[in-house]
């Protein structure tokens, strides 16, 4: 599992991003994605935004849940007071991820991909993982709002603190 | 993609096309990429072939078609000129080709894929011909014969074709067509099959050299998803070499003309869509390919007329021209006389005709054609109409043909008369026998059989066979046979004169007759029936069509019934195709017909329509080709959903897409997708800049956006814009593709574009900004240049002459100098296209 997460403030910018792995299951915390996912992970964000602003009407939760899945890259998404958003993008298999290219057909018959989806979605969208990840996002924003209450801070301005960066660090290997 | 394993009933023809088609990966020539050298030697080989590009040019964008053939379809060609004009080279590019087409709004692209879907279902029309008519025909000059000969007036019946529905409402269509086909088409794969047979159609043992250059019957059908990918990645790279950097300004152009249409599908989509439709093969669980009708020609040649009929009827039912069993045999017999206006008598084919008539009765025929061969430069000459709906076994085998032999055009002239002839057969023919039987037919289907299940007793009626059946099998009948079933469950079909599968050919014959309610009707009890009966490549086919039909039938269909019919019709119909019955292209024509019919409802649909889109993405149903056009399709849902509020999504694909494109070396295609996107990331900037401002009128936005694009930041995310930039670099580098640069140019523009570093990290829009406008500006001077110099493009685009234009077409120099370029892309790091390039260009230096 990789994650990629980023706080996107009100005018689709972001405004801090960090990734890392998980530390479940004797994972080393590092992220394992690929080059391409550098700016790909971006993209994705930013088109899941598109999902945020229909979902942030559908219900009376901050925590918005799984809003958007492009491959196996799924995102979830948790809405500030403030329209300032946390994505958390989550990858199991960070390798199996063509995105853009059309790579080769595995051997297998096509129907083997729809299996493995519903394997994969068994994960994201259970219980346990939003679970989870609502206690990290809680976590996060908290740590978030004790930030953003500096003095010197600006709406939209790139948070660069690195006691925050540490605390989601901390609230990730906690959590996920 | 292996080919659908429920194939081949091996035909006994083969023609010498055989290697080229054997292994299509295959080019005829190397390809541009592995070998810059060989690639400039072949260009001006394959530029100069104007029969190839004629070829290529007219199946794209239909223009030369309408040009030639005159009445064949004068508005179609008016409504995708526009649309077409960058894919071909015939197509005249100018701005005020490009007004004309203005008026034109959104929904026309709907139309025109629905218009595409309705003309699929058309009628199956087989020609059977004694051997005098061939002779006769191709001493016309027409290599295939009667076949080839009908088929390109059988796409468009003249005139308006009215029918009438179930409820007796006549309808009116004037785009109504039928498919004129072998006796046995549809029934083999079109690969060729490794046993070598002997050809039956070689009785004549003197025209063997007229011969190799039939078509064999087997690259008639289509079916086979590699070879359509393998023909439209052909056009695709045809209309790349064809595209210089001009043509690519022209796309610029395009944008700039307020009202021009850029939410058609793109051409090379709708011909992927027309090739997925066309030679369906021919299976026992759905009739639409099965024939109709058929055709048994005889001409006044022969000694022995009503003799040669009697025989060629015989064959069509027991002889070799008889379908497998599964095939209802009972189809109309039209019977036409081809009489031979040069040498023979009229007088005489007339009283063999009266006695024709009175043998048959109305579905009779005399059709009067003129034997010797017509040259181009005869009075009334026209070039035999190029077909729309060929196989793209068919297409390939005539490209291949076509690029060996390079002048000459294989395109038989015909005589004006004989067109007009053969127009008014096809009508006659048509609304006289074909329609009024067909009605006939399904009516009594429909009186006898289908309205006897609808209704509670209908519903009771299958209850009680299912019981007695499973009562069948408790008792000592074995359980083979099925107990009461119709079902063969060994050889996998029904008896053609089973209930069920005569409610089948009448679900099909409601379709070819458009009269989607009787179709969708009847789907209903079928999907139980062959359900229940574990039939499940009918299954999977019924729920194909009740899917169809049910969006066929109504233009509003609430979001739960769309939920509860479609998408469960849609679903089971894909299941079973793919799991089932293991047959990925019945799967993707299903997904892909119900998506571009789900498109044109709108609304929420678009969500549907794209969620399958994926699903055939992740299922890799389709090829590199089908799978960028198909993101090219999910790009535009995104766009179109109602309130613009999904421009983020919709810019993605389309990035997707540009990325996809380029890794191909589809660099005008990339600069196409990459265009949208940026002008959508823009917009989205924008909208954040005046939130109250909701893309409701993109236009004035655009527009305005182009006035404060320097001051709004766009983009916020780094990694976005640099990999944005550095795939617009890809792109220009990649822009002039094929054609190469000479060594000479390259010295040339060296000193032009040296000094030309400018930043890596230039904002995005005021990129495109300058490209377009600097593009825009010698647009028509340089047109004229490229049109008249074929290889020598790059010193039009390196020369002096626009300095402006080179700076911004490439303020980094990649394209001209390599080793600046180099530089470049350890800046950018990022582009992994624009370090291939330069291989390739230090490599040709």
């Amino acid at each position: 599992m990789s994650y990629y997460f980023t706080i996107i403030g009100t005018r689709d910018n972001p405004l801090f991003e960090i990734d890392f792995g998980t530390h479940k299951l004797g994972g080393d915390g590092v992220a394992r994605f690929r080059d391409e996912a550098k700016h790909m992970n971006q993209f994705i964000v930013h088109a899941a935004l598109d999902m945020v602003e229909e979902a942030q009407w559908m219900g009376k939760d901050l925590y918005l849940r799984r809003v958007d899945t492009f491959q196996n890259n799924h995102v979830h998404c948790f809405l500030t007071g403030g329209n300032v958003k946390f994505m958390l993008l989550m990858n199991p298999d960070p390798t199996a991820s063509s995105y853009a290219s059309y790579r080769s057909p595995p051997p297998s018959r096509p129907s083997t991909a729809r299996q493995s989806a519903s394997m994969l979605a068994a994960n994201p969208s259970s219980q346990a993982t939003e679970d989870a990840v609502r206690q990290f996002m809680l976590e996060v924003y908290e740590a978030w709002l004790k930030c953003i209450m500096n003095p010197f801070y600006q709406v939209n301005n790139v948070v660069t603190s690195p006691i925050f960066r540490g605390r989601v660090a901390t609230a990730a290997k906690k959590y996920l | 993609m292996p080919p659908t394993p429920d194939d081949p009933l091996q035909s006994p023809q083969q023609s010498t096309f055989d290697p080229n088609i054997q292994n299509p990966r295959i080019r005829p020539r190397p390809g541009p990429v592995n070998s810059p050298l060989a690639s400039v030697a072949t260009l001006p080989y394959r530029r100069s072939n104007a029969s190839l590009s004629d070829l290529f040019s007219s199946t794209t964008s239909l223009s030369a078609q309408a040009s030639d053939s005159g009445s064949a379809t004068p508005t179609k060609n008016v409504v995708t000129e526009p649309v077409f004009s960058p894919a071909g080279s015939a197509t005249i590019k100018s701005p005020s080709s490009s007004v004309s087409g203005a008026p034109f709004a959104a929904s026309s692209s709907f139309s025109e894929v629905r218009d595409l879907i309705l003309r699929a279902f058309a009628p199956h029309v087989s020609v059977i011909a004694s051997p005098d008519t061939e002779e006769l025909v191709r001493h016309k000059g027409v290599n295939g014969g009667l076949l080839e000969l009908l088929r390109p007036f059988g796409e468009h019946v003249q005139g308006k074709v009215t029918i009438r529905d179930s409820v007796g409402v006549g309808r009116s269509w004037d785009n109504y067509g039928v498919r004129f086909i072998g006796p046995k088409d549809g029934l083999e794969s079109p690969r060729p099959n490794e046993r070598p047979s002997t050809s039956s159609s070689v009785r004549e043992d003197e025209n063997i050299a007229t011969l190799t250059e039939y078509k064999p019957a087997r690259l008639r059908s289509g079916g086979d998803v590699p070879q359509i990918e393998e023909l439209v990645e052909r056009h695709l790279t045809f209309a790349e070499e064809q595209s210089g950097p001009l043509e690519a300004a022209d796309y610029i152009n395009h944008k700039d003309v307020p009202g021009i249409n850029p939410h058609s599908p793109s051409p090379f989509y709708m011909h992927y869509l027309r090739r997925l439709l066309s030679g369906m093969p021919m299976v026992p669980s759905e009739t639409i390919s099965h024939p109709v009708a058929s055709i048994i020609a005889i001409s006044s040649r022969s000694q022995s007329p009503i003799e040669e009929l009697r025989n060629l009827f015989a064959s069509s039912n027991g002889g070799e021209h008889r379908l497998p069993q599964w095939v209802h045999n009972e189809f109309l017999r039209y019977y036409v006389l081809i009489h031979d206006e040069d040498y023979d008598d009229i007088t005489k084919s007339m009283t063999l005709f009266d006695q024709m008539k009175r043998h048959f009765g109305l579905h009779c025929h005399l059709l009067r054609l003129r034997s010797t061969q017509c040259v181009s430069s005869d009075d009334g000459s026209i070039k035999l109409p190029r077909c729309e709906w060929y196989s793209a076994a068919e297409e390939l085998s005539e490209i291949t043909n076509r690029e060996v032999n390079e002048d000459e055009d294989p395109t038989p002239y015909i005589y004006e008369s004989d067109a007009t002839a053969i127009r008014a057969l096809v009508r006659e023919m048509v609304t006289q026998s074909i329609i009024p039987s067909m009605e006939r037919a399904s009516a009594t289907w429909n009186d006898q059989i289908a309205s006897r299940r609808r209704g509670l007793s209908g519903r009771f009626m299958s209850l009680s066979k299912r019981f007695t059946a499973f009562g069948g099998r408790n008792s000592s009948v074995p359980a083979l046979t099925g107990g009461s079933s119709n079902y063969d469950s060994l050889q996998g079909f029904y008896r053609p004169d089973a209930p069920e599968a005569l409610m089948r050919k009448l679900v099909d014959f409601a379709m070819m007759l458009r009269d989607f309610k009787l179709a969708q009707n009847t789907c209903d009890i079928l999907c139980q029936d062959f359900k229940t009966d574990k039939a499940w490549r009918y299954y999977a086919a019924a729920n194909e069509v009740q899917a169809l039909s049910t969006l066929l039938v109504s233009n509003n269909i609430s979001n739960k019934s769309r939920a509860e019919t479609i998408d469960q019709a849609l679903d089971a119909a894909y299941y079973s195709y793919i799991t089932r019955v293991g047959a990925p292209y019945c799967a993707l024509r299903t997904l892909v017909l119900g998506i571009e019919l789900l498109m044109s409802h709108g609304g929420s649909a678009l969500d549907d329509a794209a969620r399958w889109c994926t699903r055939i993405l992740d299922d890799r149903l389709v090829g590199p080709v089908g799978h960028v056009l198909i993101m090219e399709r999910i790009a535009a849902c995104c766009r179109d959903r109602a309130r613009g509020d999904r421009a983020r999504k919709a810019a993605f694909w389309n990035f997707l897409a540009a990325d996809a494109w380029l890794g191909m070396d589809k660099a005008s295609q990339a600069e196409k997708c990459l265009i949208e996107a940026t002008r959508l990331y823009d917009l989205i900037s924008l909208d954040h800049s005046q939130p109250h401002s909701n893309g409701h009128d993109e236009d004035a936005q655009f527009s305005s956006h182009k006035i404060n694009a320097g001051e709004n930041g766009g983009l916020r995310f780094d990694s976005m814009t640099r990999y944005l930039t550095s795939l617009k670099h890809g792109i220009i580098a990649n822009r002039s593709g094929p054609h190469h640069l000479d060594g000479a140019d390259l010295l040339a523009a060296g000193d032009g574009t040296t000094d030309e570093l400018t930043p890596v990290l230039e904002p995005l829009q005021l990129e495109a900004d300058q490209l377009s406008a600097a593009v825009r500006s010698p647009i028509g001077k340089a047109h004229a240049h490229r049109k008249s110099l074929s290889t020598a493009n790059a010193p039009v685009l390196h020369s002096l002459n626009h300095p402006p234009m080179m700076q911004a077409l490439d303020p980094l120099g990649v394209s001209a100098l390599p080793t600046l370029s180099s530089s470049d892309s350890t800046a950018s790091g990022l582009s992994p296209v624009t370090e291939r390039r330069e291989i390739r260009d230090d490599g040709f230096e």
